[in-house]
């Protein structure tokens, strides 16, 4: 045991001053990740006031119709309007930003909204992320144009306008703001934990294994009294803490990058801290545990393999894919923890998180989770310490 | 004490070795590494083990070592059986290679006192042992900076320091010369003379005849994995047909093919 732990404290200092570990650890989950969620949901926010507040420019084609649309609808000051005499010249001056939206009327659209038929209008428009914001103005001024002239149609025919509603449809959804909220973004906080746990883990397991013997100290820790059981044990612990770090960085990050948001309007966040309570944390946590023993065992038997750091930095790679996909399958909407699901692994963490944000998590299948991932868990341990025993592994090549 | 009684090692060797051993190979998956080894190191004395490179040095040092084990014959260190006592061999010696490496984030005070804790020397032990070896090679000076800024014959020091911390009772030097400059080189020649005198059991491998000169008590020499000569030194020197050592040991290996 005190090898053990001589073992650990040794390679928790030198992979604490190792600055690349250093950063794939600590610093991108705990503050670069939380940067890139502000910055991005700050430009998010600006993309957006600045859609919905610019003044548009709208060209309307009036086809030889009234101009009541132009005068009683369209003259807004948040609108600057054009009146374009050829249809055939929209698209250019859409394409050379002269034009944000163009409203044609049917030349036949006064005569059939006057015969109580439907009047039709063009609208041209160029999509984008940015325009798809304004467009859904247009859109509101155009729904608006059309419900006067409903309202007008009533008038005309003496009709009362609850005419029209023959069914009212009074929805009551019974899901919980848990449930919702964890259906919605509740795949995507045991995504980036499961990544992080990985990456973290992923750098001192390289340093551990392939990097000692790279640098010629495995012989002389080999031949030191500490056994081999010790040596793996002590690596391991490290491996696997280093994965736990920097998942529960990642948590932390996203905790206080969420927190931090001054964008975010304090009801919004009210409600993310209601439904990230306590208990929930702590099962998520727990599920942190055998995931990171695994992905420790799993990472340092290749690297114990490697003979050196760029090899074990190209057998790691392809791994990162193996990890990424079933933990990205767990965010897909409709994906359910099942017996099935339960069964493989990163993808039923990640299923079982999100049930556990959602408040929907069946204890059962959360004991089948559990056992599952301590059996890996386990077996990677065990592969690990025979791989590290194996002559041809550990001077393979020499 | 070292009691080698003989002693084999096979590889299984992998495609790649096989394509570059060629078509005449004709081991098969196997390469004999050792084979049926004896010899006996004693207390006091420098025991030289000299082949040229693949011979079978390294492998029979690791096995003396524990860090391999052999397929058959038995080996003793300092007493005990290095299958059956791993654990007390490893604690009885200090192991040193010419490629021996150091942990670059970490100051030589650090790593010699990892080392000293894997060997159980802690408290003020450590520290009067410490100062004792620090003192001999001069590592007060760099001794709190990072391993990875000192200068090669620094890191050798270190590497020294680290090896004898635990004061071995046998010291295993393999090839501890190779890649070092001649201050460095003869530095090391220096250690390997003082742990002779200080009585512990020396053996070192080489392929440099004129370290074998300086040192040598007794000498064996390897050739394809076989002991081609065992005996003392002066009665090599004595008895030799050749005008010069080195051309007496490429005449016992047999023109070295």
């Amino acid at each position: 045991m005190k090898n053990i732990i001589t073992i650990f404290l040794k390679e928790m200092k030198d992979i604490l001053r190792d600055r690349r570990t250093l950063v794939l650890m600590i610093i991108m989950p705990l503050v670069l990740f939380p940067l890139i969620i502000n910055i991005s949901s700050k430009f998010m926010m600006k993309l957006e006031t600045t859609a919905a507040t610019r003044v548009l420019k709208v060209g309307v084609i009036l086809n030889g119709n009234d101009s009541r649309l132009k005068d009683t609808v369209i003259s807004r000051d948040d609108l600057e309007l054009t009146e374009v005499t050829n249809e055939e010249l929209v698209t250019e001056m859409i394409n050379g930003n002269n034009l944000d939206f163009c409203i044609t009327l049917d030349k036949k659209f006064d005569n059939n909204v006057a015969n109580l038929e439907p009047g039709e209008i063009r609208l041209y428009f160029k999509s984008s992320a940015k325009n798809d914001i304004s467009k859904r103005r247009i859109n509101g001024i155009l729904e608006e144009y059309k419900n006067k002239l409903l309202d007008e149609r009533f008038t005309k025919l003496e009709l009362n306008t609850s005419v029209i509603n023959t069914i009212n449809i009074n929805e009551k959804d019974i899901v919980s703001v848990k449930e919702k909220f964890g259906e919605k973004i509740g795949g995507f906080i045991p995504y980036l934990f499961v990544i992080f746990c990985f990456i973290g883990a992923m750098y001192p397991a390289i340093d551990l294994g392939a990097g000692e013997k790279e640098r010629g100290t495995i012989e002389t820790l080999l031949v030191s009294p500490a056994t081999r059981f010790q040596i793996v044990i002590g690596k391991f612990i490290v491996v696997t803490l280093s994965g736990i770090i920097s998942a529960m960085l990642t948590f932390a990050g996203l905790f206080a990058s969420v927190k931090m948001n001054s964008d975010i309007p304090s009801k919004i966040l009210d409600l993310i801290m209601k439904v990230i309570d306590i208990n929930s944390i702590i099962f998520i946590f727990s599920l942190i545990i055998p995931i990171s023993v695994f992905f420790a065992g799993i990472l340092l038997s290749f690297s114990f393999f490697a003979n050196s750091f760029k090899e074990a930095q190209s057998i790691m790679t392809p791994l990162n894919f193996l990890v990424i996909i079933p933990a990205f399958i767990g965010t897909l909407p409709g994906m359910k923890l099942t017996t099935l699901t339960a069964f493989i692994p990163i993808l039923n963490v990640s299923l079982a998180s999100k049930e556990i944000i959602s408040g929907t998590i069946d204890n059962g299948l959360l004991a089948i989770v559990y056992i599952s991932m301590f059996l890996l868990a386990a077996a990677s341990l065990f592969i690990c310490i025979k791989w590290f025993s194996r002559e041809e592994v550990i001077f393979r090549g020499s | 004490m070292i009691e080698v009684e003989n002693i084999s090692k096979k590889f299984k060797l992998s495609r790649k070795q096989r394509r570059e051993l060629g078509e005449s190979y004709s081991g098969g998956k196997f390469i004999q590494s050792v084979s049926d080894v004896s010899f006996n190191c004693k207390p006091g004395r420098i025991f030289t083990l000299l082949g040229p490179n693949g011979a079978g040095k390294t492998t029979t040092l690791r096995m003396l070592g524990t860090i391999l084990v052999q397929d058959s014959g038995k080996i003793k260190v300092a007493g005990f059986d290095t299958l059956a006592q791993p654990d007390k061999v490893r604690s009885k010696i200090g192991f040193l290679t010419g490629t021996t490496g150091l942990y670059s984030r970490l100051t030589p005070e650090e790593m010699v006192r990892y080392y000293a804790k894997l060997y159980g020397i802690t408290g003020k032990k450590y520290t009067d042992k410490r100062d004792s070896i620090f003192d001999i090679l001069g590592i007060n000076k760099f001794k709190d900076r990072r391993i990875g800024k000192l200068s090669s014959g620094m890191k050798q020091k270190v590497s020294i320091a680290r090896t004898l911390i635990h004061d071995p009772e046998v010291v295993i030097f393999d090839e501890p010369t190779v890649g070092l400059d001649v201050i460095t080189s003869r530095n090391i020649i220096k250690l390997i003379r003082d742990c002779r005198d200080e009585g512990k059991t020396v053996i070192f491998s080489t392929h440099i005849m004129g370290e074998v000169n300086m040192l040598s008590d007794d000498l064996a020499i390897m050739n394809k994995g076989k002991i081609v000569f065992s005996g003392n030194f002066l009665d090599f020197k004595n008895g030799m047909q050749s005008a010069t050592i080195e051309d007496e040991f490429v005449r016992i290996a047999g023109g070295g093919e």
